[in-house]
């Protein structure tokens, strides 16, 4: 199951609005992004991880194993900067390119960091009911839920289905590992089919009005951490933009 | 595979999203007359949702020994059209952005283009097409899923061709490069989605015919069953 959803529900910012941890994520992804890498990027990376590995709590471990697959993409994404395609000969190595790899990969590493911090201090089921006051439509953050908790129960059923696979040797050849996997793929369709079914019926059985609201915690907003990210953000900039 | 959080340029990454942010909102609007008109379909979306995203976690052997997962656009476009796969392919994403780390939120217009609109569009057209020129299922699905593959990482090769065009030769050089890298090692695993696709829906039609039927992919009944005797 995704590591990150259990860190959301157990670090210590659990309980804290979405909208103050937004502002502070999404605030240093936006720095991370628009200021120039050196030193942006290692300014918002360093920050970021103050903030995973201090006050979240989270060991260095988690950080790395939630950055571990996102980062193959960051690296063999910025090879093709170190070939140059074109004139003689046709390709060769460039290292002229090697600054820009590096700028690319280290302005990638650090908004991943500040994705994390996110991803890893807000549970879904807190942001999404309150996306409807950002305008997005009830329909869209009901059928966002209602997605959200089904895909627990059905990773749960392809591990189980592809257990008992594993258990009468389905995974011997290759024809067996595709028929397998096929398989899995055709009982989770299956069971997400059958449960839509279920809760149709249970809904009705309760008087379903097309409504699936949920209650959601009223949780006044800190004005004193809405400040404190703001100067954070504001200090990342101002120092990034004195040193470069 | 995903553009990571951070890696387009803030520009590019607005484009995409002003690009793809059209369709999202059409599939968002279809959704919400769905739902308006029938408030079952949003359980439906829901299961539908879901099943996407577990779909892209599968992991399917390729031929270089590693593992890989499918993209999951082809099925679904079949299954429940571009429209409703732009929204709940946009959706998708951003789980898997927060959920798994995978994509990101400054890349979701770029990631949403080539997923959840480019993919299901060219599956959708392809296995529209197929089935008029009076191919088989199989061969319908098979060409609809390995196309929307490698369509889908294609159009993520000509996007980061776009943010870093090479020095010498310009965007163009650039799509080499990033197709070399993205596109062309795909070409295998795009056969393996194929392959994949066509044995789960061989599978749905023998065990599910009346969701397929419900969903419009199948029109008559699967089997005929001989006259019996009285």
């Amino acid at each position: 199951m995704p590591g990150l959803d259990t860190l959301a529900h157990t670090n210590p910012w659990r309980r804290r609005h979405p909208g103050e941890k937004a502002l502070l994520a999404l605030g240093l992804v936006g720095a991370a992004v628009a200021l120039p890498p050196w030193p942006g990027a290692l300014l918002v990376g360093l920050a970021a991880s103050a903030i995973l590995l201090g006050p979240l709590r989270l060991r260095p471990r988690q950080v790395v194993r939630a950055v571990r697959a996102p980062m193959a993409f960051v690296v063999v994404g910025s090879v093709p900067l170190l070939v140059a395609v074109g004139g003689d000969p046709l390709v060769r190595w460039a290292p002229e390119g090697l600054g820009a790899a590096l700028a690319l990969a280290g302005r990638a590493t650090a908004a991943l960091l500040c994705l994390v911090l996110f991803a890893a201090s807000t549970p879904l089921a807190d942001a999404l009911p309150r996306l409807e006051r950002l305008g997005v439509p009830p329909a869209v953050t009901e059928v966002a839920a209602l997605v959200y908790r089904l895909l627990f129960l059905l990773l749960a059923t392809a591990g189980t289905v592809r257990e008992a696979q594993a258990g009468r040797l389905g995974f011997r050849t290759w024809r067996t590992t595709y028929r397998c996997v096929a398989g899995q793929a055709a009982a989770i369709f299956l069971g997400s089919f059958d449960r839509a079914r279920r809760l149709e019926q249970g809904l009705a059985l309760r008087g379903y009005t097309g409504s699936l609201r949920v209650q959601v915690d009223d949780r006044p907003l800190s004005v004193p951490f809405l400040v404190a990210s703001a100067a954070l953000v504001t200090a990342v900039v101002a120092a990034a933009l004195v040193l470069a | 595979m995903h553009i990571a959080e951070g890696y387009l340029p803030p520009l590019h990454a607005a484009a995409w999203t002003v690009v793809a942010a059209p369709f999202v909102v059409h599939g968002a609007r279809a959704v919400v007359k769905q739902v308006r008109e029938d408030p079952d379909t949003k359980l439906l979306l829901g299961a539908a949702g879901a099943f996407a995203f577990v779909l892209s976690a599968l992991k399917i052997p390729s031929v270089t020994g590693s593992s890989s997962h499918p993209t999951g656009t082809g099925l679904g476009a079949i299954l429940f059209r571009p429209p409703v796969m732009a929204l709940l392919g946009t959706i998708v994403l951003v789980f898997q952005a927060l959920l798994i780390a995978h994509g990101g939120i400054t890349t979701l217009g770029a990631n949403a283009f080539s997923m959840a609109i480019v993919g299901p569009w060219v599956a959708y057209a392809v296995f529209v097409l197929v089935r008029r020129l009076g191919g088989g299922l199989s061969v319908g699905v098979f060409l609809a899923a390995s196309l929307a593959d490698l369509a889908t990482y294609s159009t993520t090769s000509v996007q980061l061709a776009l943010a870093y065009p090479d020095a010498t030769s310009g965007v163009l050089g650039s799509v080499v490069k990033f197709g070399t890298i993205f596109s062309v090692t795909q070409i295998p695993l795009a056969v393996c989605e194929g392959l994949l696709t066509v044995l789960i829906v061989r599978l749905l039609v023998k065990v599910s015919p009346d969701e397929l039927r419900r969903l419009g992919v199948l029109r008559r009944p699967a089997t005929t069953s001989a006259p019996q005797e009285v």
